[in-house]
């Protein structure tokens, strides 16, 4: 980091630009995160609303895969990660007694870096999250669920010919429509998606950032990229993070034309900081 | 333009490419300003060689804004600008549309200083012409010195001065009315002393609108059909600004 940088990252006590919406979907407050002793996440307070997208961008390391994993709890299976401060969905508490982590990762659903289905057929790879969590009764709604599914993630058209075939046999773009399919089945109230367009070519990109724009009606979406004109085009608001601290969130119509922070400034246009 | 940083970015060869384009723009100022330097000798002291040297250069002028054009859309399209980087391309692609339409201006008085190069009309407007010149030539020099230099609150103020540049032009134009009610037989020369006018303060418009750049490129406020003098005063910087969104 440039003297100035540096300078300007230590004198940083709070996040620039408003980290609180009127209608939050999700609050993050004041979120600690450790792995063993190394604190990776410094006082991150962050709101994700209804029906937006929120993305998340920083340089590697600087702890925005790991924010969005605290998000559905996922950081709970690596056992040195300890999680600080205070996470709700809808008012409930994360991290409470109460809050059962499979029932929260269905109403928190997320989409990996790369597409990850299940050695399945692609009419099971949708159904298995329906069919564990009982939301069908019977085969016909089953059925529904699925095609349902598959024509939200704007993949149906494509695979209804052979449902049965095993969901690896499809294109790197159509396996990730079909993880989103698949998450989006169990219906969630929520979508993470951990740089979900890294391994797919610019015209798969640009079918799953149609179908972000889609989902964004009836979902809140937090999408973690390395994509800076991904994060501008698909979201509504942009959260900069770097070494842990959430430096600047905002419009993302202002944070690409006008960042407040230095280091945003210093990010988004690729110079040294 | 050293607030901007130019020169930090990692990819050495966009730092160049900027390096670039700021340096043609401000040749391609210092051009217009020469031009219209020139135009208003040539009008003020009848020079019909110097007021055709003008006109035949405008090419230059207009050439120079395509050139700056091409390489700010290459920088838009392999570079995808952001921020201050973004705002430097929209501020130079529209301050040079500006800049050739001055050079236009100052065509258009080599133009009419060569056919009134013949008359000794203009002798008796030169206090007036040389007086709006004077106004219009300052502003157009210290709007392109704060582009070069980035300095918005010096752009701010340099953009009121067209308020006197306008005044002048007013009177100089009731003179002119009045002249021609008096003594229709000089209509044809009344008239192009006329648009020699108006050009000069069509240029005090278009410093104006590098001025309000200026402002957008440095600060990232749009401040074009606003009370500029109301927003000297607020003059807040969106760094300060409670409404952050």
């Amino acid at each position: 980091m440039s003297d100035a940088a540096k300078e300007a990252f230590d004198a940083l006590k709070e996040t620039v630009g408003r980290v609180t919406v009127d209608d939050p979907k999700m609050q993050a407050q004041n979120v600690d995160v450790f792995y063993g002793d190394k604190q990776a996440i410094y006082d991150v307070t962050l709101d994700v609303a209804k029906n937006e997208v929120v993305a998340m961008i920083g340089p590697s390391g600087c702890g925005k895969s790991t924010f969005l994993r605290c998000l559905n709890r996922m950081n709970d299976t690596i056992p040195s990660c300890k999680v600080t401060g205070d996470i709700t969905l809808e008012g409930e508490s994360l991290y409470s007694k109460d809050m059962d982590p499979v029932l929260l990762r269905a109403r928190v659903g997320m989409v990996f870096q790369k597409p990850n289905p299940f050695a399945k057929s692609i009419y099971d790879n949708v159904a298995y999250g329906p069919k564990i969590h009982g939301l069908a009764n019977n085969r016909a709604e089953l059925d529904d669920i699925v095609e349902s599914s598959l024509q939200r993630a704007g993949l149906f058209d494509e695979v209804k010919d052979r449902l049965t075939a095993p969901g690896t046999s499809l294109s790197g773009g159509q396996q990730q429509r079909l993880c989103i399919a698949r998450t989006i089945a169990v219906s969630p109230e929520v979508i993470l998606m951990d740089e979900p367009c890294s391994a797919l070519d610019p015209i798969a990109t640009a079918r799953i950032e149609e179908l972000i724009d889609e989902l964004r009606e009836n979902y809140a979406i937090a999408i973690v990229t390395h994509s800076m004109q991904q994060a501008a085009r698909v979201s509504q608001r942009t959260a900069y993070f770097h070494l842990g601290k959430l430096v600047e969130v905002g419009e993302t119509k202002r944070i690409f034309t006008n960042p407040s922070h230095e280091l945003t400034e210093n990010y988004i246009t690729g110079r040294f900081g | 333009m050293d607030k901007l940083h130019l020169d930090q970015h990692i990819s050495q060869q966009f730092n160049q490419e900027l390096e670039d384009i700021r340096n043609r723009v401000l040749a391609m100022g210092g051009l217009v300003e020469q031009q219209v330097s020139n135009g208003l000798i040539a009008l003020l002291e009848n020079d019909g060689d110097l007021a055709e040297q003008v006109s035949k250069a405008d090419y230059e002028v207009n050439a120079m804004e395509v050139e700056i054009d091409e390489e700010c859309i290459q920088v838009l399209a392999r570079r995808a600008p952001t921020a201050s980087d973004l705002r430097l391309i929209v501020a130079v692609i529209k301050a040079i549309t500006d800049l050739e339409r001055i050079g236009d201006e100052a065509e258009k008085l080599g133009r009419f200083a060569a056919e009134l190069s013949s008359s000794n009309q203009i002798l008796e407007y030169r206090k007036e012409l040389r007086h709006l010149g004077g106004l219009v030539r300052s502003m157009l020099q210290d709007s392109l010195d704060c582009f070069a230099r980035l300095d918005a609150e010096a752009a701010l103020k340099i953009a009121q001065r067209d308020d006197d540049v306008n005044a002048e032009y007013e009177n100089l134009t009731r003179l002119l009315t009045t002249h021609l009610v008096e003594d229709p037989r000089r209509v044809t020369e009344i008239l192009k002393i006329t648009w020699c006018a108006r050009a000069l303060e069509r240029i005090g418009d278009h410093s104006v609108n590098i001025c309000e750049y200026v402002v957008y490129l440095v600060k990232g406020r749009d401040i074009r059909h606003t009370n500029i003098a109301a927003d000297n005063h607020k003059n807040t910087s969106p760094k300060n600004d409670p409404n952050l969104t």
